[in-house]
C-alpha cells in the first residue's frame, strides 16, 4: 500500500474522486484538492453568514409578534437561527484553518463586502404576514435546497445540515401556523399575506439563483455538483419550491402575482415569468433594499459586544 | 485578529439523552473556557431534546486517525469464525437431534421461567 502522504498530487486527485464517487465522506483531516476546499468555504462561509444576517430581519418582529406564545415562537427560531450559523461557522473555520484564518476574518469579509450573504436577507419586512411569510415560504425553499446537501460529499457539513433541517421543519411549521391564522382571520388579515405574497414571489424565486451563469457571469452549481456536495441545479430547485408551493398557496384563496405561471403539461415544468435578474445583480452587490441597514447593524453589534470578546480573553489561562 | 488567535478553544461535545443511554458525539464549539463551552454546549446543540449529561473535551487533547491510518482499519471478510454467522450450520444439527437452535435471545435471556 502506498501512503496517502507520499502519492503524486495527482494519484491523490484520483482517489479523492474515487472516494467522492464512491460516496465515502470527506473529513476536515482528509487530502482534499485545493478547488474543493475553496468551494466549500464559499459556500458554507456564506451559508453560515446568511443564517446570522437571516436572523436580523425576524429579530425586528420579535417586540411586534401579537401574542406572548408568537412571540416565544419567533424568538425559538431566531434564536435556532443563530445557532445554525453557530455550526457553519465551526466547519468552514476547520476547512481554513490552512489559511491561518478563523470566524473573526469571515466577519471582516462580511464587513469589507467580500463575503456576501444570502439575496433574500436583503429585504423589507412591512407586517407581520411577511414574518410569517418568511418562515413557510423562504425557511420552505432553504429547507428544499438544504435537504439536497444532506447527502453531501463533505462529512462535516453533511453532519451540520442534519441538524439544521430537524429544526427548518420547525421553522416551516412556525411560519404555516402564523399564515393559517391569517388566512383564517378578517379580510384586513387576509389582505395582508396577499401584499406579503406580491411583495416576495420576485425574491422567492431569486432565492434559488438563475438558471445559468449567462445571468450573472458566474455560478457555483457546476463545481458543487461535480463535488457532489449537491446534486440538482437552481431550476430544478425553483421547479420542486412550485411542485410543494403553488398549490397550497393557490389552497388558501391567495393569487400568485404573476398572470403567466402555469404548468406546462407536455414539457412537465412550471412556466413563469422571470424576476428581474438585474435587480438580483444590485441585491448580490449589496445593494439591496435593506443591505446597507443590515450590515450596519452586524457592524454596530460587533463592535458593541467587542469588550464582552475582551473580558473573556483576559481570563484565559 | 492577533488578539483572537489566543482566545477561542475548539471543544467537542457529547452528550447522552437518557441516564442509561451512550454518549453521542454532538459537534464542535468555540469557547474560552470549559465553564462557557459548557453553557455554550446547552445553547448550541441541546435547545430542545432531552439530555442527561454532558461532557465537553478539548481538541487539543484528542488524538485521530489521519487519513492513511484510516485506512489500515478496513478488513477482509473473513472472520465469520468471530461470528454467529459462522455458526449457523448448527440450526440444521440440532433439528437432526429433535432439539431447536437457542437463539441470542433465549442465550442472553438467563434461563429462568
Amino acid at each position: 500500500m502506498t501512503g496517502v502522504l507520499a502519492m503524486t498530487e495527482e494519484d491523490q486527485m484520483d482517489r479523492f474522486m474515487e472516494r467522492i464517487e464512491a460516496g465515502e465522506k470527506i473529513e476536515a483531516d482528509d487530502w482534499m484538492p485545493e478547488e474543493y476546499r475553496i468551494t466549500l468555504i464559499k459556500l458554507i462561509s456564506m451559508h453560515g453568514i446568511s443564517e446570522i444576517m437571516g436572523a436580523l430581519p425576524e429579530k425586528e418582529w420579535v417586540p411586534k409578534a401579537p401574542s406572548l406564545r408568537r412571540k416565544l415562537g419567533i424568538m425559538a427560531k431566531v434564536q435556532d437561527e443563530m445557532g445554525h450559523g453557530q455550526l457553519l461557522l465551526r466547519v468552514a473555520e476547520d476547512l481554513l484553518k490552512p489559511y491561518g484564518k478563523n470566524r473573526g476574518d469571515i466577519m471582516q469579509d462580511l464587513f469589507n463586502e467580500d463575503l456576501k450573504f444570502h439575496n433574500v436577507f436583503h429585504m423589507e419586512t412591512k407586517t407581520w404576514a411577511d414574518a410569517g411569510l418568511i418562515g413557510w415560504l423562504v425557511d420552505g425553499a432553504a429547507i428544499i435546497t438544504q435537504t439536497d446537501m444532506l447527502k453531501a460529499s463533505y462529512g462535516p457539513y453533511a453532519r451540520a445540515l442534519q441538524r439544521i433541517c430537524a429544526e427548518e421543519v420547525f421553522h416551516a411549521q412556525h411560519g404555516e401556523a402564523i399564515i393559517m391564522a391569517l388566512a383564517e382571520g378578517t379580510e384586513e388579515q387576509k389582505a395582508l399575506i396577499q401584499e406579503a405574497l406580491n411583495r416576495w414571489w420576485e425574491a422567492l424565486l431569486m432565492f434559488f439563483g438563475p438558471a445559468s451563469k449567462s445571468t450573472t457571469g458566474s455560478t457555483k452549481q457546476d463545481a458543487t455538483i461535480k463535488y457532489k456536495i449537491r446534486t440538482k441545479t437552481n431550476e430544478d430547485f425553483r421547479q420542486m419550491f412550485f411542485d410543494r408551493y403553488i398549490p397550497r398557496i393557490l389552497s388558501l384563496g391567495l393569487t400568485v402575482p404573476d398572470p403567466t405561471l402555469h404548468y406546462d403539461e407536455a414539457e412537465k415544468v412550471w412556466k413563469y415569468a422571470q424576476p428581474d435578474w438585474t435587480e438580483f445583480k444590485k441585491i448580490i452587490r449589496n445593494e439591496g433594499p435593506r443591505s446597507q441597514e443590515r450590515l450596519n447593524l452586524r457592524r454596530h453589534s460587533y463592535e458593541h459586544n467587542a469588550w464582552v470578546r475582551d473580558a473573556l480573553a483576559a481570563v484565559v489561562n | 485578529m492577533a488578539g483572537e488567535k489566543t482566545f477561542y478553544q475548539e471543544y467537542e461535545v457529547f452528550s447522552k439523552r437518557t441516564p442509561t443511554a451512550s454518549f453521542q458525539h454532538q459537534f464542535s464549539l468555540l469557547a474560552p473556557n470549559e465553564d462557557m463551552a459548557f453553557v455554550l454546549a446547552q445553547e448550541n446543540f441541546m435547545r430542545r431534546e432531552p439530555v442527561a449529561d454532558i461532557w465537553i473535551m478539548n481538541r487539543k487533547h484528542i488524538r485521530g486517525l489521519n487519513e492513511e491510518e484510516k485506512m489500515s482499519l478496513s478488513r477482509i471478510d473473513n472472520k465469520d469464525y468471530r461470528e454467529t454467522k459462522g455458526y449457523g450450520y448448527l440450526r440444521k444439527k440440532w433439528r437432526e437431534y429433535e432439539q431447536n437452535m437457542l437463539d441470542e435471545k433465549e442465550i442472553l435471556g438467563g434461563g429462568g421461567k
